[in-house]
């Protein structure tokens, strides 16, 4: 071999190694953002899994509670005033401090400090006239500081936390009354203006509702239309025309949506705002193109030879595609939907649009039921100033990342369960 | 007797021009071979007695083609009706990837034909045995009909293709995708099937159409240059453009 070919090899050579370097930086690049990405939200978010709680005594005494008889029902202890119970449990835990300086002891429990007095009753009613241990939610302020994210050295006026409250938890703490356990109530709660409440349950109800609406509008008409147009329709200008215009919709900004929901939905047919209803349906506006593209490109990915085959049997042309073209296009299609609905579900802009971002602090039952969405309720939490709100971000993304993981694994198994049967 | 009498088809593709003038008596149970070089046209021919070039939608086919006195090429012809007494079996096999039992239950289920659930596997089982096919997969009919060996394949898509009983079986290059131990046993079943069937087969291999065929007729540039019995053809053709094809000095 001469040197020319030598050379001529090596250069060859190098530039293959070249190019897997560039492909292994590329991915290596990708990784990192992603890490970064991901620690990011991790080490701020899962603080929010943790919810704080601050243990006292309560008495519950017939006479403050205002229950006048012997062996009191149900319902006495329903409309009983709880009112003096609870605010003693809190003030018990300092009996030296003057008498209008209480509130500081009463804002270190959140705002429904009384009704959880009440709850413990109810469930426990052979309480009544004994002295009970009672765990209270903390307020937000307690929880960061427990948390480790409230700065106890800047100057106490600007701090939502006084030095007295600082002491409170401080012997509290020391006491082995304040407790850290498993935040249930931030899946459980709906949103709510005090961040030791807020959860994501409005929302969470509202996101599923609205992709089963979207799913329920948009996979249908999108394998339907995709048929006709890869199966049936003739081919000329008019179907192209459609094509192209089928490819540009899927590129329309979501926004624009969002205004075609608002215009149509809400002010000509008057369908209930804010409901996951009118979002899905704004969303499967969205969805529809993509579906449709993954959809054709799937059935014209089936081989022309078991077509033909099909026909040759005497299969009608309807039998033919129902037979064997659309159950052979099945597992591209559906993961074109799962990739379509994915998008739906991260979609903020269109919702917003159409009341979704209204403060809803009751659960979902229906898709006909005011509701946020995730995306939607991260945007909200993200601009509360309040501190207990920036832990609860990060948690909500995490739950929407867990939510898409989730799907994404189960178009895989739906996937791999059709290809099994087919090839 | 004749099958299918076809006078003076053209087949165009858009402008161009496929087939010119090819007029053809094909026997009641015999086997035809159509042999010609690549793009003469045989396949296309082959496609107009089952009317698969309906799938194109630029072909246009002119001229008459009869199958028992019934006029193929006319519009108001049940095509269905028609695929269900012309089988076909293509170059590639192209089984269903669905079940072995599927694959041959497929084409009596969408015709009716069988009643009930014994029929259908005494269909199933009838076709699996004339396409000899029965012994080796007997025990597996749940298996995926594409798992198979190609000459298996091959083999299914032509029990495919009579389990709905056909009086015609078009037959495009079935053994070209397969190898000399395959094509043996393909060409073993079509000595066995035009007992019964009319076969017309499109073949590559000269001595593929020596062997299977009573008949064979030479096309070239989509037209057909001659057409007799196979012995003829082969040992004494009437045209030169024939013989020289059959020594193989073109094409």
């Amino acid at each position: 071999m001469n040197n020319y070919k030598k050379n001529l090899l090596k250069k060859r050579y190098n530039a293959e190694r070249r190019f897997q370097w560039y492909g292994k930086i590329a991915i290596g690049l990708a990784l990192t953002f992603l890490a970064v990405f991901m620690f990011q939200i991790f080490s701020k978010g899962y603080s929010a899994f943790q919810k704080t709680w601050i243990v006292t005594e309560v008495h519950y005494d017939k006479e403050l509670l205002l229950i006048d008889a012997e062996s009191p029902s149900k319902d006495d202890l329903e409309n009983a005033d709880y009112y003096d119970v609870a605010y003693k449990a809190m003030t018990s835990l300092d009996p030296g401090l003057p008498e209008e300086e209480d509130r500081q002891l009463i804002q270190m429990v959140s705002y429904k400090y009384e009704t959880e007095v009440k709850d413990l009753l109810l469930k426990n009613p052979d309480f009544l006239g004994k002295i009970v241990p009672i765990k209270l939610t903390a307020s937000d302020d307690v929880d960061q500081v427990h948390k480790g994210n409230y700065p106890r050295d800047i100057p106490e006026k600007n701090r939502r936390v006084n030095d007295y409250q600082l002491q409170i938890y401080d012997m509290l703490n020391e006491r082995g009354d304040i407790l850290s356990e498993f935040n249930i109530s931030f899946f459980t709660n709906p949103d709510s203006r005090e961040a030791e409440l807020a959860g994501i349950a409005s929302s969470f109800m509202g996101t599923v509702f609205s992709i089963l609406v979207c799913l329920a509008f948009s996979f249908p008409i999108a394998v339907l239309a995709a048929i006709y147009l890869e199966e049936f329709a003739p081919k000329n200008k008019f179907t192209d025309f459609i094509e192209v215009n089928i490819n540009n919709l899927a590129a329309v900004p979501s926004i624009v949506f969002g205004l075609l929901g608002l215009g149509i939905l809400l002010a000509v047919f008057n369908l209930p705002r804010s409901t996951p209803l009118v979002g899905g349906i704004t969303l499967s506006l969205m969805t529809l193109p993509t579906i449709i593209i993954a959809a054709r490109a799937s059935l014209k990915a089936v081989p022309p030879s078991i077509r033909e085959a099909a026909l040759a049997m005497g299969a009608s042309n309807m039998q033919t595609t129902m037979h064997h073209t659309v159950p052979l296009s099945m597992p591209g299609t559906l993961s074109g939907t799962i990739i379509g609905l994915a998008q739906a579900l991260g979609e903020t802009a269109p919702l917003i649009l159409i009341g979704m971002v209204a403060f809803v602090n009751t659960i979902p039952g229906t898709p006909v039921d005011p509701a946020a969405s995730l995306p939607v309720q991260i945007y909200i939490w993200s601009e509360s100033a309040e501190r207990g709100f920036v832990e609860k971000v990060s948690a909500c993304i995490m739950v929407l990342l867990a939510f898409l993981i989730l799907m994404n694994l189960a178009a895989q198994i739906v996937r791999h369960k059709f290809e099994k049967k087919w090839s | 007797m004749s099958k299918i009498i076809a006078e003076n088809v053209n087949v165009y593709y858009g402008s161009k021009q496929a087939l010119f003038d090819v007029s053809i008596d094909i026997a009641e149970k015999e086997v035809t071979a159509l042999i010609g070089p690549s793009g003469c046209g045989k396949s296309t021919f082959l496609r107009c007695l089952n009317r698969m070039n309906d799938v194109i939608d630029i072909c246009r086919v002119e001229g008459s083609i009869k199958m028992d006195d019934l006029e193929l090429n006319s519009r108001k012809l049940d095509v269905v009706r028609l695929r269900e007494n012309v089988g076909m079996v293509f170059q590639k096999p192209n089984p269903f990837p669905k079940s072995i039992y599927e694959n041959v239950a497929y084409g009596p289920t969408i015709h009716g034909i069988a009643q009930s659930k014994e029929e259908m596997d005494q269909i199933v089982e009838t076709s699996l045995k004339k396409a000899a096919l029965w012994n080796e997969v007997k025990d597996r009919l749940d298996e995926i009909g594409t798992g198979l060996s190609g000459g298996q394949q091959q083999r299914l898509c032509i029990a495919r293709a009579i389990s709905v009983s056909p009086e015609v079986i078009l037959m495009d290059e079935p053994c070209s995708a397969l190898d000399p131990i395959a094509t043996a046993q393909i060409e073993e079943l079509i000595d066995d099937l035009k007992k019964e069937v009319t076969i017309v087969i499109v073949t590559h291999s000269m001595s593929q159409a020596a062997r299977v065929s009573q008949k064979t007729g030479f096309f070239h540039l989509g037209k057909l240059i001659e057409f007799g019995s196979t012995e003829k053809i082969f040992k004494n053709p009437d045209k030169q453009q024939t013989q020289d094809y059959i020594t193989g000095r073109f094409g």
